[in-house]
């Protein structure tokens, strides 16, 4: 069980004199199944390379536990990352593969065997361990590619978009299998990408990455309910925003005063609320709104509407949708504790995380 | 235009030179070293042409000697040519005149590389020459002998050097293709910097370094002009032997030119196959 912190971590690539990723402090719980989140080119990928050690960081430090490791390299890290790509070697057997690394540590070959053969069958490989990668299907190198890595227990495992080269159907096995193997194993986990749904079914833990910058570091619903930030907000699918001052528990918005849950911060925000925790129907906080679009999602129906002139959606079910036509008029509630209040500007900042 | 025909036609011209050229020089050579020459008179075919050379006192001296500069060689050129790919592969500063340098003599004729070895590396020639004026040596005369020597020193220093480039250029094309992610995987999975490039990069750029090699090996195999200006008097490279025998004023050694050739090419084949067995056997995983 390893607890792994970065601290000020910084990189800018040569010639780029942008920075890739700008001073992160960030602690990854012992145990714990981390996501990664961000757009792509927000410095991820890049993240991880540096705490795997397959490239220097021009500042900060990398810890496992108590111990500094950014001067160690990549090999003696007790690190290891799987990149998108399985990158399975060609020239060897899916055996050969997965036992690579325990053979690079000189173990004799008869225990290397044993647990290739243990590893091959935990992600269902069986009878697939003398066949060249070309052989096998994508999924199937995907697994190959993640048990080679945990075959050899590493005190942190990084998976760099494990799912994204997937179809559909195999992504839901390959998280489930991710996440059974991570909580049998309880390996230090952190998982990059930049899909929010795929980090809030698989992580216990987010840390969103923007920019370069740590965002916001949280469980997957406090990032979905609370966001520190407008951009935040935004990642997670926030469509409804309402700048405005709080004063003695109202909200003073274009739409007018919106009673406040109990302890909302008084001065200049901007509201939130998610488009599925808007009420299409009576209760508080009441609006007349006028309906301006219906579209069909499947499971799901999103409703544009226009209270005073205000843009706002909500997203609820086909059911309750079908008698909406646009154009018409409907009553709207905004439920107290739903909102949300966002610091006023565009900020990225975290009350909990110093960002430099 | 049916496609067939489309296709038919767009061959044609490579099928002409193929078929026309190197198919009817082929059968030529073939039915002149079984002693098939009407124009001579000789319209009894045999293989007494063959019994000849093979027989003959310095055959296997000349086989030896062409097999050991071609085998020296393409050992030589391709290690270097692996260092050099490594090394190109690397940023850091004068890369790019370091690799303009390394292209360059792709560039430059066999022959006139060949001369220019002979200008530097003879007794009589300018390293001869600036050792002796430094005083290292009493006499120009005392300098090692690297050209024209029996063992072919020469002939294979112009073949390192003439070969290497090439090489390197393929590697690199491959180091580009493969890019690094592989070898970052290793690492990651424990192997340190040389186990990487021993266990992962090498054994993926095999194919490609082999399929360099061998054409390398042909050619120093078959070339003549390079160790007939750089050779020494005795031993001959074989194609130097088949190239003199069939340049010689008498007519009945045609035959015997035509068998060397036949013996070289056979030879150069046999160790193509060779290669392809060895790349489907060791390489079959490998793109």
């Amino acid at each position: 069980m390893t607890r792994l912190s970065l601290h000020g971590l910084r990189k800018t690539y040569p010639g780029t004199g942008q920075a890739a990723v700008h001073g992160i402090d960030l602690t990854v719980e012992s145990g714990s199944l981390t996501a990664l989140l961000g757009p792509s080119g927000c410095g991820k990928t890049t993240t991880m390379k540096l705490i795997a050690g397959l490239i220097a960081p021009d500042a900060g430090e990398v810890r496992l536990d108590a111990s500094p490791i950014t001067a160690l390299p990549p090999e003696r890290r007790g690190v290891t990352m799987v990149f998108q790509d399985p990158l399975l070697f060609p020239h060897q057997t899916i055996a050969q593969n997965i036992g690579f690394g325990l053979r690079m540590r000189g173990l004799p070959p008869a225990r290397i065997a044993e647990s290739v053969a243990a590893m091959l069958s935990r992600v269902r490989l069986d009878g697939l361990g003398d066949r060249r990668p070309a052989a096998l299907s994508g999924g199937q190198q995907q697994r190959a590619a993640l048990a080679r890595a945990l075959v050899l227990q590493p005190r942190v495992l990084l998976l760099d978009e494990p799912l994204s080269n997937l179809d559909p159907g195999l992504r839901d096995e390959m998280r489930q299998l991710i996440r059974s193997l991570q909580q049998e194993t309880g390996i230090t986990t952190i998982v990059v990408t930049h899909d929010q749904a795929e980090a809030v079914a698989l992580a216990d833990q987010i840390v969103l990455i923007l920019e370069g910058r740590l965002a916001q570091q949280g469980p997957p619903d406090a990032l979905y309910r609370r966001p520190a930030a407008l951009a935040v907000a935004r990642f997670f699918g926030g469509v409804n925003f309402l700048p405005g001052r709080s004063q003695g528990g109202l909200f003073h918005s274009a739409v007018g005063p919106l009673t406040l849950p109990p302890g909302a911060p008084e001065g200049d925000h901007v509201l939130t609320l998610r488009p599925e925790a808007l009420r299409l129907g009576p209760g508080p906080n009441p609006r007349t709104a006028r309906i301006t679009s219906v579209t069909f999602l499947g499971t799901q129906t999103r409703v544009g509407l226009a209270v005073d002139g205000t843009a706002l959606q909500a997203l609820t079910t086909p059911d309750l949708a079908s008698a909406l036509v646009p154009g018409g008029e409907v009553t709207v509630s905004l439920p107290p504790e739903a909102l949300w209040l966002l610091p006023p500007e565009a900020t990225l900042s975290d009350p909990g995380q110093p960002i430099r | 235009m049916t496609d067939r025909t489309r296709l038919a036609l767009l061959l044609a011209p490579a099928l002409l030179v193929l078929g026309g050229l190197f198919l009817t020089g082929l059968g030529l050579t073939l039915l002149r070293s079984f002693r098939y020459m009407p124009a001579l008179g000789l319209t009894d075919p045999d293989l007494s042409a063959y019994v000849a050379i093979l027989t003959a006192p310095g055959f296997l001296t000349s086989l030896t000697l062409s097999l050991w500069i071609a085998t020296t060689s393409t050992l030589i050129a391709a290690t270097l040519a692996l260092a050099t790919a490594l090394l190109l592969r690397q940023t850091f500063p004068g890369r790019a005149i370091i690799s303009f340098l390394v292209q360059l003599n792709l560039t430059i004729p066999h022959i006139v590389g060949a001369i220019g070895i002979l200008y530097l590396f003879s007794q009589s020639g300018s390293f001869a020459r600036l050792a002796h004026a430094a005083g290292l040596i009493a006499t120009p005369a005392q300098f090692p002998i690297l050209t024209q020597d029996p063992t072919g020193i020469g002939i294979i220093l112009l073949y390192v050097w003439k070969e290497l480039p090439f090489i390197t250029l393929i590697l690199l094309a491959n180091m580009q293709a493969l890019g690094d992610d592989h070898e970052s995987v290793a690492r990651s999975l424990g192997a340190s910097r040389w186990q990487a490039f021993r266990h992962v990069l090498l054994p993926m750029l095999m194919p490609g370094l082999l399929a360099a090699s061998t054409l390398v090996f042909a050619f120093a195999f078959g070339a003549y002009e390079v160790p007939l200006i750089l050779g020494a008097h005795a031993p001959k490279a074989l194609p130097v032997l088949a190239w003199q025998a069939s340049t010689d004023t008498d007519l009945a050694t045609r035959p015997e030119a035509m068998a060397m050739a036949v013996v070289i090419a056979l030879i150069g084949v046999a160790l193509l196959a060779l290669y392809a067995r060895a790349l489907a056997k060791g390489g079959s995983g490998a793109r």
